[in-house]
């Protein structure tokens, strides 16, 4: 009995998990993540913008600057109207752009405009912001389009 | 040879743990909570990012009404180029460059047909380029022929009224 006993215990092996490849990996990703992401700016709202062939768009960070977003209401739908905005204003009716754009060149004389508008929408709605952008006596307005290949050199 | 202390020998007391042999016990880091805390972080950045191309600007200047009408009006003719909507689609446009018997049929054909329209006599960078559009074209439209006259490097590039 005594024989038996001594013979039943044997060192159990601990059944380790090893975690250090796993972290590795999920280190990587986070660095990843961190590196390639860029927290969106609550003034771009997402839309379709125009996008032209090898754009000339530049990656321009303005100061003194107000955003007009000009979207669908229904982005599925082409044919729909359009809302404006100024950045992440709730959609208003452009006499209140009008008005807000009028009391942002009083704060600050060398205010610029930016013009994000869905490629969808049309001409003429797209005519009347910028109408009131220049009643404003703004002069400097930008078209907001999606970057194509940087151009190089010159 | 007696184990009996003497007067002069020192007597130190040892509790039976400290009697007892020591066991070396192993220093090992608990990476648990750093998982944990890494994974939440991985989820957060893997359900938040989201796959965008970045978007840029397009300068432009706009007329203003503190400016004073010229006296003399400039001698130089713009170049007129007009862009029709044609049916629902987005590749559905049509371009025109006033003057011109041959019209481009794509912007990349317009930003060429712009550059040639340049190094010709009478025409340079300072050449102002109108785009004209009626109001139901499509904005995209506008933009292309906008990016198009940058592509073809003028530098008075504006928008017209409707055609």
């Amino acid at each position: 009995m005594e024989q038996r006993e001594k013979k039943s215990y044997r060192p159990r092996p601990s059944l380790t998990f090893n975690m250090a490849p796993m972290i590795d990996i999920v280190f990587l990703l986070i660095i990843f993540f961190v590196l390639v992401g860029t927290f969106a700016s609550a003034e771009h709202i997402r839309m379709d913008l125009p996008n032209p062939d090898e754009s000339q768009a530049r990656n321009e960070k303005l100061s003194d600057r107000a955003i007009i977003n000009i979207q669908l209401i229904n982005p599925d739908d082409d044919t729909s109207p359009i809302v404006y905005s100024i950045g992440p204003n709730p959609p208003e009716p452009l006499e209140v752009i009008d008005r807000r754009l009028a009391a942002n060149k009083a704060a600050f004389p060398d205010l610029k405009v930016i013009i994000r508008a869905d490629r969808r929408a049309r001409y003429a709605d797209v005519r009347a912001a910028m109408e009131i952008i220049a009643d404003n006596g703004i002069e400097m307005m930008n078209m907001a389009a999606l970057l194509g290949p940087q151009p190089t050199g010159n | 040879m007696s184990n009996t202390p003497t007067s002069t020998d020192t007597i130190h007391f040892r509790t039976r743990r400290q009697r007892a042999p020591r066991e070396q016990t192993a220093l090992t880091l608990n990476l648990a909570p750093m998982v944990d805390v890494v994974f939440l972080l991985l989820i957060f950045f893997i359900v938040t990012t989201e796959f965008r191309r970045p978007e840029g600007l397009l300068a432009s200047r706009l007329p203003t009404q503190s400016g004073q009408a010229s006296a003399v009006a400039i001698p130089i003719s713009p170049i007129l180029i007009t862009v029709r909507q044609t049916g629902d689609q987005p590749s559905d446009y049509q371009l025109e460059v006033e003057g011109f018997t041959t019209a481009p049929r794509t912007f990349s054909d317009l930003a060429g047909f712009l550059t040639e329209i340049k190094d010709n006599p009478g025409f340079d960078d300072k050449t102002p380029v109108v785009i004209r559009a009626a109001d139901d074209c499509m904005w995209d439209h506008l933009v292309g022929c906008w990016n198009a006259a940058v592509r073809a490097k003028f530098k008075r590039i504006s928008f017209g009224q409707g055609s």
